[in-house]
């Protein structure tokens, strides 16, 4: 395997594995993400920068895969128990985030910006406000938060990001579709993102019907 | 999955099989003809069958401004391009393409079925998960470049202009050194249509990408054209042949962000990694450069990223690509090296080799035919050279007649092949009428020349017929 020496696109997934996403809204997410790595792998352009981390929070938040390259990205044991942990995840994204991400300097080439996906079924759980308004405030990346299904607050997301998409429900086949929406999202962004301004927003496609963008 | 039918602008009913996730780019969504021997795009943009400048523009790339219905050269034009063959305009403005040949999709490797993009070819890391068989010799990618400098050649010599070249719109078959140039439908006429796109990172041109933030009324804000698809060619052409990019070294713009460093990079501050005294931009193992790919596209090269770079008018033109690669390629000579990544070099200079690419030296003295043609009667120049060996290929007519050259309308018959025979190189004549021996006298068909050190003869005796002088070349 060669070094790889040109600028990374990091890629975030913040997944709620808590209690009320076991059964099958969980098997959905775990296919889902299997999905987005496979159709992710079969494009040239996201193959090349993007690259990919797990973080997953019940009672508490865990980085189940650090940022990895795709092609060696190991899929990781997602399984749905406890509490949500909302501000333990934020927390521990803007400490993987400062870890992993490689920062402009002037002997070193920077990462892009990187892009995280942060998906809830319900309320936060913990203390969660300073961590929320520590990710906003930092500009970490480009965050998309989904509020996936009815009994997600909406409110705490957009404390986050300005970016919050509502998932009508958690059926299979609307989760299938928010990841697909991600790996397009992804696929774009890798392919355009030497044209976005440094802290301009990205270009996201379309999502499909069942996901509204929170205004 | 469903059979629809949609209706073209000249009437014709197109059918295609809607699927629920139909395959997507920018603009546009894609379905199969149910026999999938073409493909039907429509926009996504609901606004677009309202775009009176867009009919226009289809209307013209169909008709005036279309290659493929040449009625000499069209059958080539179809094989360099995917040229849109329909308008539609119910149930929606879309279009109707040819679907790419079998040998554009992986045939084998984690990649299988999927698109050959140029980028999966270009770029080391993505090389590197490919197959050894989809990767293909270095003389299919200097083939590539050819085609798809005298497709661009041919936009340009009819006043279009691409806009968007890159290694997404240009698929290419390294297995075996096949091209085609795709996404015709965004082409533009200067002055005509306004262009719709900006270009792919990594190939828009430096003045470009440093005016994208004036508006796009703006008398200083430059636009795709001609020159910027001169640009896009030259960096299609450096990645094909060295396998990395011309401006994205380790030089660093801006401490700021990863964007911004980016924008100056390949923008207003733009620097070409093998720039000969500012080496700012210099990786430090540049192995091969430009200048082993022999003098006439180290010119070009330099004309494009040192010259040319900030200078849209000093670029070179796609024909001059397309006549740079032409002679180089008779300068190709197999490598025998047996690590050697590219089995092909450029033997230029007054040695053969060693290989840029591994270091083997050719075995024995190799013999090159200098051609010469003649000026005036008697008088005979220097115009070509032509590296012999015995891996394919030959003598065609665009080396036996100086006035000749190997394009669209070029007969690709050979009529003469090079064979060692006991230590000897000879020219076999396959269809040569007035191929003469050193000593005069007439060689017909079936018979063969030995090449000895300036032993010079005729290669034809019509007007334009050239003069070979065989010249060994120590190892």
């Amino acid at each position: 395997m060669p070094e790889f020496t040109g600028r990374r696109l990091p890629i975030y997934l913040v997944l709620d594995c808590s209690g009320s996403m076991s059964g099958e809204p969980i098997e959905a997410v775990r296919q889902g993400v299997r999905a987005l790595l496979a159709d992710l792998r079969g494009d040239p352009q996201a193959l090349e920068t993007a690259f990919l981390s797990v973080i997953t929070f019940d009672s508490g938040a865990r980085q189940v895969s650090p940022l990895t390259e795709l092609m060696s990205f190991q899929e990781p044991t997602l399984e749905a128990s406890g509490s949500t942990a909302l501000g333990e995840a934020l927390k521990l994204l803007e400490l993987a985030v400062d870890k992993e991400v490689r920062k402009a300097t002037p002997t070193q080439k920077g990462d892009w910006r990187p892009l995280v996906f942060l998906m809830t079924d319900g309320q936060p759980t913990d203390a969660w406000e300073a961590a929320a308004d520590a990710v906003k405030l930092r500009k970490l990346g480009n965050v998309i938060a989904c509020a996936a299904g009815p009994g997600a607050d909406v409110n705490p997301l957009k404390r986050v990001t300005e970016v919050v998409v509502k998932l009508d429900n958690l059926q299979p086949d609307t989760l299938k579709q928010f990841f697909r929406w991600v790996s397009d999202s992804i696929k774009t962004t890798s392919a355009s993102v030497a044209q976005v301004a440094a802290d301009g927003p990205i270009d996201l496609p379309p999502p499909p019907p069942k996901i509204t963008i929170v205004p | 999955m469903s059979k629809r039918s949609g209706q073209t602008k000249d009437g014709r009913t197109v059918e295609y099989v809607e699927v629920p996730d139909p395959p997507m780019g920018g603009m546009k969504k894609v379905y199969f003809s149910p026999d999938r021997s073409y493909v039907v795009a429509f926009f996504h943009d609901p606004q677009a069958a309202a775009d009176a400048n867009r009919h226009a523009r289809l209307d013209a790339v169909l008709g005036r401004f279309n290659p493929t219905t040449d009625p000499e050269a069209g059958e080539y034009w179809k094989k360099l391009f995917c040229w849109p063959t329909g308008v539609l305009n119910r149930p929606t403005l879309g279009v109707v393409a040819p679907a790419y040949p079998p040998g554009y999709f992986f045939e084998t490797g984690p990649f299988k079925g999927k698109e050959k993009k140029g980028k999966w070819f270009s770029s080391p890391k993505l090389r590197s998960y490919l197959p050894e068989a989809e990767r293909g010799d270095w003389r299919n990618y200097f083939q590539i470049c050819i085609l798809i400098s005298r497709a661009v050649r041919r936009l340009h010599q009819a006043g279009l202009a691409h806009s968007d070249l890159s290694c997404n719109n240009v698929l290419i078959d390294p297995s075996r050194g096949l091209s085609v140039v795709i996404d015709i439908d965004s082409l533009v006429v200067p002055g005509m249509f306004p262009p719709d796109v900006l270009g792919t990172p990594g190939y828009i041109a430096p003045e470009v990408l440093g005016t994208t933030h004036l508006p796009v009324r703006d008398p200083k804000r430059v636009h795709p054209s001609a020159r910027t698809d001169q640009h896009a060619l030259a960096v299609l052409i450096y990645e094909y042949l060295l396998f990395r990019h011309p401006l994205r070294g380790p030089k660093i713009y801006s401490a700021a962000s990863a964007e911004e460093d980016e924008h100056l990079g390949l923008g207003a501050k733009a620097t070409f990694v093998e720039h000969p005294t500012d080496r700012s931009n210099r990786p430090p193992d540049l192995r091969p450069t430009v200048a082993d790919l022999g003098p006439q596209l180290a010119d070009l090269f330099g004309r494009s990223f040192v010259a040319g770079l900030h200078a849209p008018d000093k670029r070179p033109g796609a024909i001059e690509w397309e006549r740079g690669l032409v002679k180089t390629w008779d300068l190709l000579h197999p490598c025998l090296g047996p690590k050697c990544p590219s089995k092909w070099f450029v033997l230029h200079g007054t040695t053969a080799g060693p290989c840029p690419f591994c270091g083997a030296k050719p075995p024995g003295p190799v013999p090159v035919l200098r051609l010469r043609k003649e000026v005036r009667p008697g008088q005979w120049l220097p115009d070509a050279n032509l590296v012999v060996h015995d891996a394919g290929l030959g003598l065609f007519d665009w080396h036996v007649l100086a006035n000749v050259f190997p394009g669209e309308r070029a007969d690709r018959t050979r009529r003469g092949y090079f064979a060692r025979h006991q230590g000897k190189w000879l020219l076999v004549n396959e269809g040569l009428a007035s191929l003469t021996s050193p000593a005069g006298s007439p060689v017909p068909p079936g018979a063969a020349v030995e090449l000895k050190p300036g032993a010079a003869f005729r290669l034809s005796k019509e007007p334009n017929g050239r003069l070979a002088v065989p010249d060994f070349l120590p190892g």
